[in-house]
């Protein structure tokens, strides 16, 4: 019956990470998803690098916990994007927006396409 | 033909060349535009904006006038932070020489803690504002301990992240003193 007791008892230790892993149970799968999603793409205004996720600092983890919360209120990405770089400015957002970059994103394309036609033209002329 | 490929060629690495150089100049440009290296953006030019009540490390409830009027020092602290050890020291030599009201906010501490820190290290404050959740604080736009703003009329004119110390003081407070 001790042994019994003692066996229960390393379950129950074992049991409790599993409860804790439910941080944010207000949220459905879908806004766990963007949550987390949200969290990789946002930089902890803290750290030198690293975003809210993978970061242990405070501010990260109440960061997140905002997140959730404005998830909650039916804010979209977009918009929690917007205000946390309205309160601590571009550096924090880690996804690069595409629109705003475009010479950043054709450059290295257009020297892609440019060096294909060259090499093949070298190639054909070698060929012949 | 072989004349004809061969001025394909060149055409091709005057262009390849053409190019690297229009690269190059891009970002050298942006080089010379870009005066500042970008890092977390401070707070300044922002109203200070506190929803929330706000209490004193004793409980008393502040009213939110006694930092919206006037010139305010607001300083984040906390008895487990090692740099707030460091610019303590700074931060009564401040109060004693100068007038300046400072304020401090307890972030992220326990109220005994707080009290033990500042029966130990000496109280500079007026009063500290107790923010045990680090909310008020978040909204502030505060990132960790220590911070300091220099709050006048509500509107942040300075924020600094990080230590406050003679140099710091030079460059961002004293001018307004």
């Amino acid at each position: 019956m001790k042994n019994l007791l003692h066996i229960f008892k390393i379950l129950f230790i074992f049991a409790l990470p599993i409860a804790a892993e439910n941080l944010y149970e207000n949220l459905n799968a879908n806004q766990l998803k963007r949550l987390d999603y949200l969290s990789e793409n946002i930089r902890c205004p803290k750290c030198s690098y690293g975003n809210i996720n993978s970061s242990n600092a405070p501010i990260s983890k109440d960061l997140k916990q905002e997140i959730a919360k404005l998830i909650e209120e039916g804010y979209t990405n977009d918009e929690i994007f917007n205000l946390m770089e309205e309160r601590y400015g571009n550096y924090v957002i880690l996804k690069t927006d595409i629109n705003e970059n475009t010479t950043l994103f054709l450059i290295p394309l257009m020297v892609l396409l440019i060096s294909i036609l060259l090499v093949t033209t070298y190639t054909i002329k070698r060929s012949k | 033909m072989g004349q004809l490929e061969g001025m394909v060629t060149r055409y091709f690495l005057v262009l390849i060349l053409a190019l690297l150089v229009t690269m190059l100049s891009i970002f050298s440009l942006s080089l010379v535009q870009t005066d500042e290296l970008q890092t977390i953006k401070t707070q300044e030019g922002k109203k200070l904006i506190i929803s929330e009540k706000i209490h004193d490390l004793d409980g008393n409830p502040i009213p939110l006038e006694s930092l919206t009027e006037g010139k305010v020092l607001l300083n984040v602290w906390a008895s487990w932070c090692i740099t707030c050890l460091v610019e303590h020291p700074f931060l009564k030599s401040i109060t004693e020489s100068k007038d300046v009201k400072l304020i401090g906010i307890n972030y992220k501490d326990q109220n005994f803690n707080a009290m033990k820190y500042l029966d130990k290290n000496g109280d500079p404050y007026e009063f500290s504002i107790f923010d045990l959740s680090g909310d008020i604080s978040l909204k502030l736009g505060v990132t960790g301990a220590p911070e300091t703003f220099l709050v006048i009329d509500g509107e942040i004119v300075s924020h600094r992240i990080g230590e406050v110390n003679l140099e710091v003081w030079n460059e961002k407070f004293a001018p307004y003193f």
